[in-house]
């Protein structure tokens, strides 16, 4: 534990930095003065009638945040999931929650009306829940879940829903392909503070129910049978840790679309940083993968000449390299 | 006749039978007055309404090869920005001439109506409608005068996405006299984020209207910095009208000369406008 404080302390300061850096980086110039004197003037309430200031608080920082709940949501959950299938390939899309999210939001963006957006989250969120709980009570049998039954459920399930979301694409009105394309890349723009505060409490359950299952999470790493010798309630810890990252990764996803790599890269990342106990590892991969999605937003947004690029496409472009050099560096291993 | 792939299409005989693999291209045979000849069309082939009851040999970037070959036409109109390359090839090889024209401009326009009268047996009709359609361009972009308005010209409301440089929709803001605020942006289409409204700070906004687009988000009017927003300057156009390099982009830019005008006399002698949404 001493150990890795100071690496913790790191790992918080780079994700203050992220936020930091993100809040102030944008195509208009605004001073800190600015911002301050904007809520100041209002006596702190409100939102303040200075436009730069209102850009930071109303553009940049919902940005900031929803990429640190984002980023951090789903590199916690690939965490236990990578735990839970013991496949250092799993991540929070592997079995389902993905496609049924799409579904949802297709249905909701092609389906209803026009203006209305704020429905799409909700569907979003309620096709993962259901894709999520479909795949886990077809890959149940009587003695429990096996970790083969659920990929090969999970694959199969997210194959059918691929099919289904290229079919919305395909039939959807040419004005509405844009939105379609940018959802299912994945989105920071979307945020909005009352956007960040629905999804805050539901992160701060998934990933504080995902730390107690800390030791849970341990034990599913040596087997079900090592596990369940230590006096693990194994099917019960299965069960939990399932649904906790699932619905984790469903809501985050449902706001901010899909958002690809962060999920499967962060874990391993955090892994060589701070070990494989999830006490530490989780806290880490929060951490990592808040400031990770930050800065890739902030690079999506200012790298090109030619307006914002797709936030899903910078974390692979920037990501993979990463990976790479993490596994040769590692022999392999991470 | 040499087409825009560089490809010189020669016809045995004056074609009789003819497949359209877009809609630009099937206006334009209608404006020739040729559409008897038509025996395919895309499904998105909608104008004049009589082209929609055409036969339909598949979509622009899904034609349908064995559709087009029943339907035995003995010339297909292509166009190198829609049409697969390996879509044409296979109905080339097929022993079937294929012509493509695609105009990036409004003079290309012109062109491409004149070389496909000239293939369909029309060069003299061709030439007069061509005539009359640079006319009423040129009476559309009058000379610049008064206020230059800094226009957006939006394909896609969520996100946002802008006519940028290089394109028809470029052409057709600058022949008005106005300027096209996403110059500035690499790209031909690139997308711009709220704060990149904020920044540009336009003062009208076009709008393509397609099947199915969304008006702006009230998360992005609500920014009355942006002063097309705060003075409701947005102005909707077919989109149909705007995204097709045919015939009828030059009623386009007759409603984009209008609304810049209308712009102009609201907006007159009040030259010193602040711009709104800078920050410092």
């Amino acid at each position: 534990m001493r150990r890795t404080s100071p690496i913790l302390a790191v790992l918080l300061g780079a994700f203050l930095g992220a936020i930091a850096l993100s809040v102030s980086t944008g195509p208009t110039a605004v001073s800190l003065r600015q911002v301050v004197d904007g809520l100041t003037a209002n006596g702190w309430r409100g939102i303040p009638s200075d436009t730069g200031a209102r850009v930071v608080l109303t553009l940049r920082l919902p940005r900031a945040l929803l990429g640190a709940l984002v980023g951090g949501a789903l590199s916690s959950s690939g965490v236990a999931f990578q735990a839970l299938l013991r496949n250092p390939l799993a991540d929070p899309y592997i079995l389902g929650v993905s496609g049924g999210a799409a579904v949802g939001a297709l249905a909701a963006l092609l389906l209803l009306p026009g203006d209305s957006f704020l429905p799409l989250p909700l569907c979003a969120f309620l096709g993962a829940a259901l894709a999520a709980s479909g795949v886990f009570l077809m890959a149940r049998h009587r003695r429990g879940v096996s970790r083969e039954r659920l990929i090969l459920m999970g694959v199969v399930v997210g194959a059918f829903l691929n099919a289904l979301i290229m079919l919305m694409v395909a039939f959807s009105p040419p004005g509405k392909i844009p939105g379609a394309l940018y959802w299912l890349m994945g989105d920071l723009g979307l945020g909005t503070l009352p956007r960040v505060g629905v999804l805050l409490p539901y992160v701060a359950a998934g990933a504080g129910t995902l730390f107690l299952l800390s030791r849970g999470l341990d034990l599913l790493l040596l087997g079900d049978e090592p596990a369940f010798t230590s006096g693990l309630p194994v099917e019960k810890v299965k069960t939990a840790v399932y649904l906790t990252a699932s619905l984790l990764a469903g809501s985050v996803v449902a706001v901010s679309g899909l958002i690809g790599f962060v999920g499967l890269i962060v874990p391993h990342g955090a892994r060589v940083l701070v070990g494989s106990g999830h006490r530490r590892l989780l806290p880490a991969a929060f951490l990592l993968g808040g400031t990770f999605l930050i800065l890739a937003d902030v690079l999506s947004r200012t790298a090109s000449p030619s307006g914002e690029l797709p936030v899903g496409a910078v974390t692979a472009l920037s990501g993979a390299p990463f990976f790479l050099y993490l596994l040769r560096r590692n022999g392999g291993k991470t | 006749m040499k087409d825009d792939r560089g490809v010189v299409v020669r016809l045995p005989s004056e074609p009789r039978r003819l497949v359209s693999l877009a809609p630009s291209l099937t206006e334009i045979v209608f404006l020739l007055g040729q559409e008897g000849k038509l025996v395919g069309v895309t499904r998105y082939c909608n104008y004049p309404p009589q082209a929609g009851a055409l036969p339909r040999i598949g979509g622009i970037a899904d034609p349908d090869i064995e559709r087009i070959v029943a339907a035995a036409p003995d010339l297909v109109l292509c166009t190198t920005d829609g049409n697969p390359k390996e879509k044409v090839r296979a109905i080339e090889e097929m022993g079937i001439p294929c012509f493509a024209a695609s105009p990036q401009d409004l003079s290309g326009i012109y062109s491409a109506i004149e070389r496909i009268g000239a293939l369909l047996g029309v060069p003299d009709q061709a030439r007069s409608e061509a005539g009359a359609l640079r006319a009423r361009a040129s009476r559309a972009s009058r000379a610049v005068e008064g206020q230059r308005p800094k226009v957006l010209f939006v394909l896609s409301t969520s996100p946002v996405i802008v006519a940028g440089k290089g394109t028809f929709l470029d052409e057709l803001i600058r022949r008005t006299g106005a300027v096209n605020d996403a110059a500035a942006y690499a790209g031909r289409y690139p997308r711009l984020s709220t704060e990149d409204l904020l920044k540009t700070a336009p003062d009208l906004i076009f709008v393509a209207a397609m099947a199915g687009v969304e008006k702006f988000s009230p998360e992005v009017t609500r920014w009355k910095e942006i002063p097309a927003f705060r003075d409701g300057e947005v102005v909707t156009l077919d989109g149909d009208l705007v995204t097709r390099p045919g015939p009828r982009v030059v009623a386009a830019l007759e409603e984009v000369s209008r609304a810049v005008s209308a712009w102009r006399e609201r907006h007159g002698g009040d030259s010193g406008r602040k711009k709104g949404g800078r920050g410092r």
